[in-house]
């Protein structure tokens, strides 16, 4: 028993996390005996007790899991112990419950991860549209609503979105760039076990005195600043999110830059591996500016800063230039990596080289730069400098224009191929369909006057649906029905996975496509109760929104049962090039047993005789090498 | 995959078992580009905060520093040459562990890290006496956000000059071996060259 | 069938479906009444991007299909792959520089029209406006009722004159929005920020608080009475000669007279 709690795991992690309980109390204790300031009344807060454990806590369960452990043995300088380099490869489930720095089973953990904060995330909103099927019905109270549709968006977003593209990174990236493994293993595994952290403190919020955080996923000050001690769980939570993608996208950026494949120029890699590069980028710019925004949140409420206090002197709208800032990027962060897995799986299934390669990553990189250069069309009405608006709907504007070349360059590669329709395909067309929709009310809402009308209306939340529903999570559909061969070795049910794409993709536009009315005609969101004129459009979107919970369902199951029972998947079932399909499925512990070197571009189906990368013919003597270190020896 | 481990293992016995050396495609050390990516992500935190600043003090276009309120210059002055100076002692350090002089190595990042803690032990004598707190309006709050900001930088660099130099004492690091006391270095550099900032701007102008 | 005669059916069910689209969007009653002059243009603005819009989307859902029609793989072709295409510079200049300046126009257009909303007119009247959690009220100075100054918590504008609100907010941000207006701006704690608008339809119109501000948000509603200049003058005249008492009812906080 004593060896259990001292060894990293949940035990360890248990005991630590009491103790982290116990600092917090007497850390606040102690700061507030010392300073006999007049903000510090009693010696004894909750509120002063649950914010510092809620960084405490956290932190002793990384702790306690063995998240730090190398870090520590390295800091004393004692000799760091090997173990916790070796954990690769998972074996039985339990191995997906531990610290371990294999990127294929850090993809999967990710991937997992997220899907069921995509089930619980989307089970709060079936919860809001319950309440929304009527006008003035009391399903649940505002307090409650108002901490749903937060609570749902910073799931869907934070929890969701932004870490399932960092799944499928891992899992991908070093196989498709033929490198054994990430540039930072230990990092990568700390990284993912912030998210299950940041989302328990999230949900965990609705278990606060008060109620969970009820402003809205951007939390506007100063509304955020008085709102209760929920509200910290989501500076808190977005915190340790935070951190896990900037060091995921520090990783992905080191190891694409220096652990390439001989031959694997950067106009030879993927383009999925393309899109994680472009997203790093901008994780590793951007990500800091929430970080802050919800620091000036956490200093004005804990300790009565006046960042966003008017009376004092605070700037009200500093907040939301520097949300944006972060949160404008963010929508890019959740889209550019699924640019990634259509192009791909367009590719692959079209049998023909991507239309326009180069523009293709060049665009990627033009979406980064113009992302930073448009944050304040989300506040064409905040009342900001009026001239602001100008630069902004054109810089917003013209971001249409590399989608545009991505778009119809996807078009182009359809054409005369010879389409593959499977479910993968479907999603990657219906993806196209849907998410030109989305991009479209974008522009139409960079267009300022319209903007004033229906700015922060249902007309919003149709355009944030259709993109990131109809968009990003369409992509994410078809990456997992993709590599789930790859990933599994199994291969899953075509069948159900096409009833999967239909009925997806009908009940998207049917839930989706009635809010731009509602929107355009005064319906506000984040409202618990709303006019009786909206009454019939509203029952109708709650009840296609539950089917489309059930579609979700559908895709649970296929999963399931096709990882557990489904027909053993050969290496390579879609006959691609990418290096990642030229290893057995699931690949091998290390990835590669030969050292592939790239000799050809990743999509050159048709061209005769191609190949993208050969295997040196023996295995590989290079790892006899006097690596001590990941990634320390060059190995020719 | 049989082979993979098989060599892996055999070559290893008694080191790590991770996975086999990766091709390396540039020519950058990943743990160098790793922490210069980290800096420029540091470097976007101080941006936001500079941000609030910006709105606070220049966009309001109120008096700075606030009515009734001095900054000492002078103090932060000498301060900030203290900081400045401990950058020349890391690279003392760095200069000497090249050349295999350990005594150069081991004096010069204990002197490192004492300036730093000299820093940052001034730095809250400052705020003790400084007469006001960031409760009493935006100006004030920003002056402590930025500086203590900056502080719990110092901070975090210190603890890894703590451990370079607990290393350092144990014997680690050799002429040909030394990356492990570069990459801190080139992080507490950074964090010099940000106070200068944070000082020109916050005191100075 | 041929190449030539599909492309040909392919054609024509797009101008087909461009056609139904712009019926469509003509037909679909989109919007409020149209109670200001800003909501015209706002709403002619809408139109020109639905009319944009639609080409677009029916282009790309054209080549989609057509795709799935033409070239989905046949039986015997499970091992064929397609022609090794890998570009083409005049198609990819061309479907940049056409949405180039697509958006361009579409930005500049916008723009006009924004600044014939904005545009401040020879004359107009002032009323303020404050938020508050989670209340609306109004403020009418001297130079509108001629006496001493009015809070009320009624928001009455006169036909067819520019009212210029000058707005603040006691605590948290709100979000002043008239759907019938098409116009809305933020209310903003230790700024002024302004709303133009010219009534121009008589009648009662919903005023909708559109900043999520705390529990009551969803019912922080209030109303905008249109009248006619007369009745304008003889509403104030009764609220000034009611004295503050109706004032102070009306107003749920204490005297914030403008
Ligand atoms: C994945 C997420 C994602 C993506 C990709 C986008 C993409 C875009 N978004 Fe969206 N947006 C959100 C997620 C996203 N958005 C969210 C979550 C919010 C709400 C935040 C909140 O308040 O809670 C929001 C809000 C939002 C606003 C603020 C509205 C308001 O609050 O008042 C605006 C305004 O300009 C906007 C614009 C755009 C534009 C112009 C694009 C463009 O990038 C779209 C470009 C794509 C296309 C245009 C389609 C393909 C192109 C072609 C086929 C070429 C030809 C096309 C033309 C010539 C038009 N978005
Ligand atoms: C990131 C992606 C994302 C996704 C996928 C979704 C998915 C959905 N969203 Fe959400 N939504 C947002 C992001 C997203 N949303 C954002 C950013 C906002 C703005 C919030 C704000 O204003 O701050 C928002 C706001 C928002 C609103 C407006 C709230 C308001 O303003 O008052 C509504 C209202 O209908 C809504 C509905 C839905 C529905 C019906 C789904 C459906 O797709 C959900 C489908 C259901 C499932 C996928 C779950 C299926 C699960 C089960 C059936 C049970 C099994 C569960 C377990 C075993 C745990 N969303
Ligand atoms: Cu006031 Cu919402
Ligand atoms: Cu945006």
């Amino acid at each position: 028993m004593a060896a259990k709690l001292r060894a990293p795991g949940f035990y360890r992690a248990g005991w630590m996390m009491v103790g982290g309980a116990l600092f917090a109390t007497a850390l606040t204790w102690l700061v507030r005996m010392a300073t006999g300031h007049s903000t510090f009344q009693h010696f004894i807060s909750p509120d002063a007790i649950l914010s510092v454990s809620l960084l405490a806590v956290p932190l002793a369960f990384l702790i306690g899991i063995g998240g730090f452990d190398y870090w520590f043995y390295w800091a004393i300088g004692r000799p760091t112990r090997p173990e916790d380099h070796s954990s690769h490869g998972a074996y039985t489930w339990k191995d997906y419950f531990r610290i371990n720095t294999d990127h294929k089973v850090i993809g999967i953990q990710y991937l997992v991860n997220s899907f069921f904060f995509l089930l619980v995330g989307g089970l709060l909103a079936l919860l809001m549209r319950a309440q929304l099927a009527q006008p003035g019905s009391h399903f649940v109270d505002a307090n409650t609503f108002n901490g749903l549709f937060s609570v749902h968006a910073s799931l869907l977003i934070f929890l969701f979105m932004v870490p399932v593209f960092a799944g499928f990174g891992n899992y991908v990236i070093p196989l498709m760039i033929g490198a054994p493994d990430m540039a930072f293993p230990r990092l990568n595994a700390l990284s993912f076990w912030l998210l299950p952290v940041a989302g328990m403190i999230m949900l965990g919020s609705f278990f606060a005195p008060g109620g969970a955080f009820a402003d809205g996923w951007t939390a506007y000050a100063p509304l955020s600043v008085n709102a209760p001690i929920g509200q910290t769980f989501f500076s808190i939570g977005v915190q340790f999110a935070g951190a896990s993608s900037i060091m995921t996208a520090l990783n992905f950026l080191v190891t694409i830059i220096t652990m390439r494949a001989p031959g694997m120029s950067f106009f030879r890699m993927p383009l999925l591996v393309w899109a994680n590069f472009a997203t790093s980028l901008l994780v590793v710019i951007a990500t800091p500016f929430i970080a802050a925004s919800q620091f000036f949140v956490l200093l004005d409420r804990a300790l009565g800063f006046n960042f966003f206090n008017a009376a004092k002197g605070g700037d009200v709208l500093m907040y939301q230039h520097v949300f944006w800032f972060y949160s404008h990027p963010a929508v890019y962060i959740m889209i550019l990596p699924g640019f990634g897995i259509i192009s791909e799986v367009i590719a692959v299934k079209s049998r023909k080289p991507i239309f326009g390669y180069r523009m293709m990553a060049f665009s990627l990189l033009a979406i980064v730069g113009l992302g930073f250069t448009v944050w304040a069309h989300h506040m064409f009405t905040s009342g900001m400098a009026a001239w602001i608006r100008i630069p902004m709907a054109i810089t917003t504007a013209i971001i249409a224009v590399p989608t545009g070349i991505k778009v119809f360059s996807w078009l182009a590669t359809l054409w005369r191929g010879v389409l593959h329709l499977d479910t993968a395909m479907l999603f990657a067309l219906g993806f196209i369909t849907t998410f030109t929709l989305g991009g479209i009310s974008g522009i139409m809402l960079a267009m300022v006057p319209f903007d004033i009308h229906v700015s922060a209306t249902y007309f919003i939340v149709a355009h944030i649906h259709y993109v990131l529903f109809g968009g990003s999570l369409m992509t994410i559909f078809a990456g997992v029905y993709y590599w789930f061969p790859k990933m599994t070795g199994r291969m899953y049910d075509e069948r159900l996975g096409k009833w999967h794409f239909w009925t997806t993709f009908i009940f998207v536009n049917l839930t989706f496509a009635p809010m731009h009315v509602l929107g355009l005609q005064g319906m506000p969101r984040r409202v618990a109760t709303y006019a009786a004129q909206f009454a019939d459009l509203n029952l109708f979107i709650s009840i296609a929104s539950f089917g489309l919970g059930a579609t979700t369902l559908l895709f649970v199951y296929n999963m399931v049962t096709s990882w557990r029972g489904g027909p053993r998947a050969v290496s390579n079932p879609w006959r691609a090039l990418t290096l990642e399909w030229q290893v057995s499925s699931p690949p091998p512990i290390f990835n590669f047993d030969r050292l592939p070197t790239v000799v050809g571009g990743p999509y050159e189906y048709g061209v005769p005789g191609a190949v993208h990368g050969i295997f040196a013919p023996a295995p590989a003597p290079t790892v006899a090498g006097a690596g001590a270190g990941v990634v320390s020896a060059p190995s020719q | 995959m049989e082979a993979a481990s098989i060599s892996h293992g055999a070559a290893h016995a008694g080191e790590h078992h991770g996975p086999p050396a990766a091709n390396r495609s540039s020519r950058v050390e990943p743990a160098l580009l790793g922490m210069l990516l980290f800096i420029i992500s540091e470097i976007m935190v101080f941006g936001a905060f500079f941000t609030a600043y910006f709105f606070i003090r220049i966009a309001s276009g109120d008096p700075w520093p606030a009515h009734g309120t001095t900054l000492p210059v002078q103090v932060a002055g000498v301060n900030t040459a203290i900081l400045v100076s401990s950058s020349f002692t890391i690279h003392w350090a760095q200069t000497s562990i090249k050349n295999g002089n350990r005594f150069g190595l081991k004096a010069g990042m204990l002197t490192t890290f004492l300036l730093g803690c000299t820093f940052l032990f001034i730095q809250i004598n400052e705020y003790a006496n400084i007469g006001f707190a960031p409760q009493d309006a935006a100006q004030q709050t920003i002056f402590y956000s930025l500086t203590g900001l900056h502080g719990a930088h110092v901070f975090i660099g210190l603890l890894l000059l703590l451990f370079v130099t607990i290393r350092s004492f144990r014997g680690h690091y050799t002429p040909e071996e030394h990356r492990g006391v570069e990459v801190p270095g080139i992080y507490w550099h950074f964090v010099d060259i940000m106070w200068l900032v944070v000082y020109t701007t916050v005191y100075i102008l | 069938m041929s190449r030539q005669r599909s492309l040909g059916i392919a054609f024509a069910l797009a101008v087909i479906a461009v056609a139904i689209g712009v019926v469509l969007s003509y037909s679909i009653h989109w919007f409020p009444v149209q109670a200001s002059v800003q909501a015209k243009n706002t709403d002619r603005l809408y139109h020109v991007l639905v009319l944009a819009s639609i080409p677009i989307f029916v282009i790309v859902v054209t080549v989609i299909l057509y795709s799935i029609w033409q070239f989905h793989m046949k039986p015997g072709e499970e091992l064929k792959d397609g022609p090794p295409i890998h570009g083409n510079t005049r198609l990819e200049v061309f479907w940049t520089a056409i949405p180039t300046v697509l958006l361009l126009g579409l930005v500049s257009y916008s723009f006009v029209v924004l600044h014939e909303n904005e545009k401040k007119p020879a004359r107009e009247i002032q009323i303020g406006v404050t938020g508050q959690q989670f209340a609306w009220t109004y403020q009418y100075p001297p130079s509108v009722t001629g006496g001493a100054p009015l809070n009320s918590s009624q928001l009455y504008v006169p036909k067819g004159e520019s009212v210029n609100f000058g707005m603040h907010s006691k605590d948290v941000i709100h979000a002043f929005w008239i759907p019938a207006f098409r116009l809305q701006e933020d209310v903003v704690p230790g700024i002024t920020t302004h709303y133009r608008a010219t009534a121009v339809r008589l009648g009662n119109y919903p005023v909708v608080c559109n900043l999520l501000c705390g529990l009551g948000h969803s019912l922080m509603r209030s109303t905008v009475h249109v009248v006619t200049e007369a009745q304008f003058q003889a509403w104030i005249k009764s609220q000034v000669t009611a004295g503050s008492s109706t004032a102070a009812a009306g107003s749920t906080s204490s005297g914030a007279t403008g």
